[in-house]
């Protein structure tokens, strides 16, 4: 029934298509984490202000759609800055992508942090300051090696989510794999060999991934 | 302001149109993947043989970008069944066929809360299986499973936006087409945006608020 021969005839393209995909997210996830910490931060701080911020920050990128997002980012955002800095500006896709999915997953993130960090016993904190101990090495020593194990699995999963996100870039063209199934497809005029060969790798690395944080959460949290 | 008013709100009338074919694929998606994922869930509970296959399906729908999903399922589908034969249906096909993976699950999780006891009881008394699941599990289930029901909405809102991809005249869809016809990107996307959070951020109010009440009521 299926003749998937095309799918591996480009497997080169394909294979190029998915390092874009890899390079956005590795990107994405590294802008993600960084704004994720900040807002966790700003989350928990005393100032009010700076909590509601952050509040509405996370809510806020939490309720957008990653393509919606997508698409502001890339044909708004530009224009935008260009009458702020008063030249004409372009974003490469790349960097469009970049920022939206970092934007995106960085609420998410935030919200992981926040809740490991906040499921370290106040005890333990109270004891290390009962003993003396100063709050940056209360925060190494008692707080984040404790808050890490607890948000691991989490931060991996919404990784493996963030992946998937990835495929949507090619909507702004940046040439990842889906890019490249489109304009083979189109040339070839056969869409169902490249698009199942597509879904189906995407199933069989996905669910490798999924299985794998399954046994190291499973793992993190025997102690 | 006269940027928006000459862009925006001249354009009202597809703006509106496109909201409204977002509102009915993921009404339409969500009603059809709680109806498959629901069937799913009992199938893998009462008919032991299926329960292999019910869970690469499911293992499939969870494990595969949506956007991959959604190509395939238009692109590819029709040349394997013969169907779908057009763009609207291949989108909710598309939504449904990921969140239907995640709704079994749901369902599952909600199955597995609700206490044997309250089964055996029933079957003491005689209650046959079907009146037992649908008097004495469905309740309870729905129960504690309302609130993921609505993030799952949310997700597949979320989603649709995506349908614009394959064609499928949505608000994102009349953005794009709009915003080429006038040259103006900000007002269309940035409404679009706004349209977005706002719905969601008020059903994501709307479901924490349910969640209170439902663990409210389960310690009662």
């Amino acid at each position: 029934m299926f003749d998937l021969s095309l799918f591996w005839d480009y497997r080169v393209i394909l294979w190029q298509g998915l390092l874009i995909n890899i390079l956005v997210f590795v990107l994405s996830s590294g802008v993600g984490l960084a704004i994720g910490l900040l807002a966790c931060v700003g989350r928990l701080s005393s100032p009010a202000w700076l909590r509601r911020i952050s509040a509405g920050y996370i809510e806020g990128t939490r309720s957008t759609p990653e393509f919606v997002l997508l698409f502001w980012v890339h044909s708004v955002m530009p224009v935008l800055l260009s009458g702020l800095v008063g030249m004409r500006l372009h974003f490469n896709p790349i960097l469009s992508a970049t920022i939206a999915l970092g934007v995106v997953s960085s609420g998410y993130f935030a919200e992981t942090f926040r809740a490991g960090i906040q499921a370290v016993p106040r005890g333990h904190i109270e004891a290390a300051r009962a003993l003396g101990m100063t709050p940056p090495r209360i925060l190494r020593r008692i707080v984040l090696p404790q808050a890490v194990r607890i948000m691991l699995p989490e931060l991996m999963s919404q990784n493996i989510g963030l992946l998937k996100t990835t495929t949507l870039v090619s909507v702004i063209a940046v040439p990842d794999i889906m890019y490249q199934v489109g304009i083979i497809s189109q040339q070839e005029m056969k869409p169902l060999p490249l698009y199942t060969g597509t879904a189906m790798a995407f199933f069989i690395v996905i669910l490798a991934l999924t299985s794998l944080v399954d046994r190291v959460s499973y793992r993190l949290k025997r102690y | 302001m006269e940027l928006w008013t000459r862009t925006l709100l001249a354009n009202a009338g597809p703006v509106l149109e496109g909201l409204r074919v977002t509102m009915s694929v993921s009404a339409i998606a969500f009603i059809v993947a709680a109806l498959v994922g629901l069937a799913i869930c009992f199938a893998r509970i009462y008919v032991p043989p299926l329960r292999r296959l019910l869970g690469a399906y499911i293992a499939f729908c969870r494990n595969t970008p949506i956007f991959v999903q959604l190509l395939w399922v238009a692109y590819a589908w029709y040349d394997l069944f013969a169907w779908p034969t057009d763009v609207f249906t291949a989108a909710w096909v598309a939504l449904a066929l990921q969140s239907s993976g995640y709704l079994a699950e749901t369902f599952r999780a909600g199955f597995e809360s609700v206490p044997d006891g309250h089964v055996e009881a029933a079957h003491a008394l005689g209650i046959s299986r079907f009146t037992t699941l649908r008097r004495i599990v469905m309740p309870q289930m729905l129960l504690t499973i309302a609130p993921s029901l609505m993030n799952q909405f949310i997700v597949v809102l979320k989603c649709s936006t995506l349908v614009s991809v394959i064609a499928v005249p949505d608000l994102m869809f009349q953005a794009i087409r709009l915003t080429n016809i006038w040259g103006e990107p900000v007002p269309f996307f940035t409404f679009v945006a706004v349209v977005f959070i706002v719905l969601i951020v008020s059903l994501s109010a709307i479901s924490k608020k349910l969640t209170d009440r439902v663990h409210a009521r389960l310690a009662a």
